[in-house]
């Protein structure tokens, strides 16, 4: 095509022209950049200036409404000795780990179950995604009363059948039974969407490999462990990457259902940073307490990165 | 003409209106309202439980004030524990409303952002008997009012009288020790006491400081440095409350935020807590025959006294806001007993309004149940009293160190150990460890 | 032996985990159904077998259709989120294509970058993020959070996007290469089309935080007529300590349940997508 064009002149210089205009374009690096460009500018254009805001915020003494004293570290000093901080930071650990590992675990499960046939499929499919389509604020509302002792269903069958003490557990007023009910609201929330994401993992598998293995006598565990598990991995990878951010920095769950009490037992960061910068009106320290979350989740991108470039 | 045309920057005609109403309406002289006529002015606001409050106004009140100032009136309503943080936002960008409601200690704590309305308060006592001296803790800083006081939302004892008298107690006990020999034998028959102590924003306070405050303790001295905490009176209340919660309560109190008593309340699991007046009402209307054997009481007495929270509704106005005399204006024609009447009425006294004047008004006629509200405004305090209001007092209520003090010894924690605890963060939010 | 064999592997393997899974998920949302349908005095009563509804009515709902907003503040979400979702989806693919394809200097580096947006704390990120708005002049506006919620969506729908994009086998675009298609056609007639599933998860993910979200429609939306299904029955159904439950629930559900029916068209529909492509490849 390029080459009969060649013969006439002042054509072919345009088209030269316009060839060597697309190659330039048409460039790896130049093609990239020119794709990546305006997505990072929106994002630098929104979210550069408020996290420099923040990091700025931290450094200082700033009372809310009034102007504030550049003070370098001490707001991290004074967070260092703050038993509730250490208390927070490691609620906000046990509480993403647990529910990561849960979500994880049961949305794998879940998507393997809904990639096999059943009549209804596709409604069951979709309404067991519900959790996390529905208004986390009306959600939570909703646990509220099923977490109530008086009207728990547990609490109901534990003493009008099994002839139980009343009033039952308190589900949100013992500390470690608070914990595990907001990781399980949590995880209730999260494991849809774990799920849904995985089932399109699934079906970018290709059929002929599962049935290439069944031929060679391969058990259902083996296919598991040795086709899919492998070929799901980069998608597991990254939904539980973002998993974990978004479970470490969870705010409107426990804001809603318990603010952090009984006596701090489900404190998160994002709760205890708002608290202090909102109710208590002190934004710098705030803002280090904010910030706190940094280190640990600039790890866990740096292990993504890696990742991802030995993947890539 | 052409100048106007040619550069958008120009501020138009309403603008410039906007500006001389701004400049000062009272300096020229001008008839209230005439002078400011254009102006729309939002008014930000919590929205009450009471929805005939917040009708009153939309309905009532801004139609009546729109005619009178010839301004437009925007009532913004937000959802319970929204306020704060819309506040903030306009404080910090200053950008927002005129106006705003105000909780606790927010004109200390946005007090650069807030006009001076001294003359308004000031004017509005004179008027109407003066005001309550407790409620200048929470609006006059620096010697300025930062704010005009409308209503406290007190937190009192709500309980069931049916059920007290099934255990054999036909008045409210009138102290402590007998509150809580009275809960032991409420919780026997099934009908245990039920009080907040986890991190809602109000009912926890609500009887915990009043509790401290009772057998003598406090947070810091007056002087606002000395900490105090480490007592034989704290550790007296500490003890105290750790027994009223094990004999005479169910665990789920230590998880409660502030709507959950209000459900164990109304579905008759708890036959007494503490709490706003917002159960009776409810109760009045949904459950007519329960409301019948619900009555308020004040708090009970320690050994050193009888105590409550201060919990101040005021209203202050931004200084970013473009028509700050239209908005005095308003808070003016507001606080007139005309209208303040009349909104404090369609709550059913649910807002204790701080004019002495109305200790006498009709209006507590309605229902004589909520007159105990009205009567625990003298012995009130606003949290981290007898220090007064601080940055440190708002963050040792933001970090619940008094709440958390005795609901860890309620979990099971040594008295030492919580007060030591508590002392420690004090230490820490005073600039002293 | 055979036949119990077929009668347990099916037993094992879908009903018995499906089942757990359908209570564990949907049961929340039967209490929601069952408290929405019971009128106070049965809500507030614990003798009952919580369960059951004794004496149903839709006395919730209709107060909940007439006074409140209700539908204007599901029109709202529902803008906000589509708008919204496609801005995140063009976003994420642009970043997605060339960081998963190509080879070029920095690549690492932006997708780091990328990923990092999300280290900055919402709690405290609205404060400058308002200030942005009002400079903006937005204050009040529904396009104030169809700008603002991209920045939480991107960066998840582009990382997403990147894993799928890797399981395009190469060959298939060195194919159309060779056929002439510039990069751009190579993407949008060859990738993207196969990563189907891949598109529909993260605009679904786009999509259901949009409509979620709480804090940044808090701080711009205050106007009752721009608010959205959180925020809006946050306001008017929570009235100091008193929760309107009834009618709360119903709102969930009104919100939640069409969303889901348009959802099952979309898983419906990335199956059959998948299916094509697989013939194609």
């Amino acid at each position: 095509m390029a080459s009969t064009s060649a013969s006439l002149s002042s054509p072919a210089a345009a088209v030269a022209g316009r060839r060597r205009y697309r190659e330039f374009f048409e460039r790896e690096g130049i093609f990239s950049w020119l794709m990546v460009t305006p997505p990072l500018l929106f994002l630098a254009a929104l979210v550069g200036y408020p996290f420099c805001y923040g990091i700025y915020l931290s450094l200082q003494e700033r009372p809310v409404a009034q102007a504030g004293t550049f003070v370098g570290l001490d707001n991290f000093v004074t967070l260092a000795g703050d038993p509730v901080f250490w208390r927070v930071a490691a609620n906000t650990m046990i509480y993403t780990v647990v529910a990561t590992v849960l979500k994880a675990v049961g949305g794998l499960g879940l998507a393997l179950v809904m990639n096999q046939v059943f009549p209804l499929k596709n409604l069951v499919r979709a309404a067991l995604l519900l959790p996390f389509i529905v208004p986390t604020v009306l959600s939570t509302i909703a646990w509220m009363w099923i977490l109530d002792p008086s009207f728990s269903v547990v609490n109901w069958t534990m003493i009008n059948v099994f002839g139980a003490d009343k009033p039952g557990p308190a589900w949100l007023g013992n500390p470690t039974l608070a914990m595990i009910s907001v990781i399980i609201i949590n995880t209730w929330r999260g494991l849809p969407f774990y799920a849904i994401t995985l089932l399109a993992g699934l079906q970018t598998i290709p059929a002929e490999l599962h049935e290439a293995a069944t031929i060679d006598g391969a058990s259902t565990w083996n296919r598991f462990r040795y086709i899919t598990l492998p070929l799901l991995k980069p998608v597991i990878f990254i939904v539980t990457m973002f998993s974990v951010i978004f479970t470490f920095s969870d705010f409107q769950l426990i804001y809603v259902l318990t603010r952090g009490g009984p006596a701090n037992a489900t404190h998160l960061f994002a709760t205890y940073a708002f608290d202090i910068a909102m109710l208590g009106g002190q934004f710098g320290l705030g803002a280090a307490v904010a910030l706190a979350i940094l280190p640990p989740l600039a790890l866990i991108l740096v292990a993504l990165a890696i990742y991802m470039r030995r993947v890539g | 003409m052409s100048v106007i045309k040619t550069s958008p920057n120009v501020p138009s005609r309403r603008d410039l209106f906007r500006l001389a109403a701004a400049a000062g309406v009272g300096g020229l002289g001008l008839p209230r309202g005439a002078a400011a006529a254009g102006v729309t002015l939002t008014f930000m606001h919590e929205s009450s439980f009471i929805k005939a409050y917040d009708t009153y106004m939309q309905k009532t009140l801004v139609p009546a004030y729109e005619k009178e100032s010839g301004n437009k009136l925007r009532y913004e309503l937000l959802s319970v524990g929204s306020l704060q943080t819309r506040v903030t936002t306009a404080a910090e960008t200053g950008q927002g409303p005129d106006i705003t409601l105000n909780f606790f200690n927010w004109p200390y704590l946005y007090n650069e952002k807030y006009i001076d309305v001294s003359d308004i308060a000031e004017e509005a006592g004179r008027l109407n008997g003066g005001w309550t001296d407790s409620v200048k803790e929470a609006v006059v800083v620096d010697g300025k009012w930062k704010a005009v006081p409308f209503g406290n939302v007190g937190q009192l004892m709500v309980w069931r009288t049916d059920m007290f008298k099934a255990a054999g107690i036909n008045a409210f006990p009138d102290t402590w020790e007998e509150l809580y020999a009275a809960g032991v034998k409420l919780k026997v028959k099934g009908t245990p006491l039920g009080f907040e102590l986890g991190h809602g924003f109000g009912d926890n306070h609500g009887w915990l400081y009043p509790l401290l405050w009772s057998y003598g303790a406090a947070e810091v001295l007056p002087d606002g440095k000395t900490i105090v905490l480490d007592s034989s009176e704290t550790a007296a209340a500490v003890d105290y409350c750790r027994r009223l919660f094990k004999d005479t309560m169910n665990e789920e109190v230590l998880g409660w935020t502030d709507p959950n008593n209000n459900k164990s309340f109304l579905s008759e699991q708890i036959s007494c807590t503490n709490n706003a007046a917002s159960i009776l009402w409810f109760a009045k209307n949904d459950f007519p025959d329960m409301a019948k054997m619900i009555a308020h009481a004040q708090n009970p007495a320690g050994p050193k006294g009888r105590f409550h929270i201060l919990a101040p509704w005021s209203h202050s106005i931004f200084t970013h806001s473009k028509n700050q005399a239209a908005a005095k204006d308003f808070l003016r024609w507001l606080m007139n007993p005309k209208q303040l009447r009349g909104w404090l009425a369609s709550a059913d006294t649910y807002y204790a309004p701080f004019l002495k004047a109305f200790d006498t008004d009709p209006m507590w006629n309605i229902d004589p149940r909520y007159m105990p509200y009205r009567d625990s405004l003298a012995t009130a305090h606003l949290p981290g009293w007898p220090a007064p209001v601080s940055r440190e007092t708002s963050q040792s209520v933001a970090k619940y160190v008094v709440v958390d003090m005795f609901a860890k010894a309620c979990a099971g924690a040594s008295t030492r150990e919580v007060i030591a605890n508590a002392v420690a963060q004090l230490k820490q939010i005073y600039g002293q460890s | 032996m055979v036949e119990g064999r077929g009668f347990l592997r099916p037993l094992l393997r879908l009903w018995l985990p499906l089942a757990f899974y359908v209570v564990f998920t949907l049961f929340p949302f039967y209490w929601m159904a069952v408290t929405s349908l019971k009128p106070n005095r049965e809500l507030y009563n614990p003798r009952n077998m919580p369960l059951i509804v004794h004496h149903p009515t839709l006395k919730h709902y209709v107060d909940l259709l007439q006074e409140t907003s209700f539908l204007q503040w599901t029109w709202n979400t529902m803008l906000v989120a589509v708008v919204s979702t496609v801005i995140s989806l063009v976003f994420g693919v642009m970043l997605a294509y060339p960081l998963a394809r190509m080879r070029f200097a920095g690549a690492t580096l932006i997708a780091f970058t990328v990923a990092a947006t999300y280290l900055v704390p919402q709690p405290l990120l609205f404060i400058p993020m308002a200030d942005i708005i009002n400079w903006l002049n937005l204050g009040d506006t529904l396009t104030s959070v169809m700008l603002t919620y991209p920045t939480l969506l991107v960066p998840f729908c582009a990382w997403l996007l990147m894993g799928y994009f890797k399981t395009v086998p190469r060959d298939l675009e060195d194919a159309a290469r060779i056929d002439g298609a510039t990069r751009i056609q190579t993407m949008v007639k060859v990738i993207l089309p196969l990563c189907g599933p891949g598109l529909i998860s993260a605009g679904i993910f786009a999509f259901t935080l949009a409509q979620n979200e709480f804090l940044y429609a808090l701080i711009f939306l205050t106007d009752t007529s721009v608010r959205t299904v959180p925020v809006g029955a946050i306001a008017e159904l929570i009235r100091g300590d008193v929760f309107y439950w009834g009618q709360l629930m119903a709102a969930a559900l009104l919100g939640s349940v069409p969303v889901a029916v348009i959802y099952s068209f979309f898983v419906e529909h990335y199956v059959a997508g998948l299916t094509a492509g697989a013939v194609k490849g």
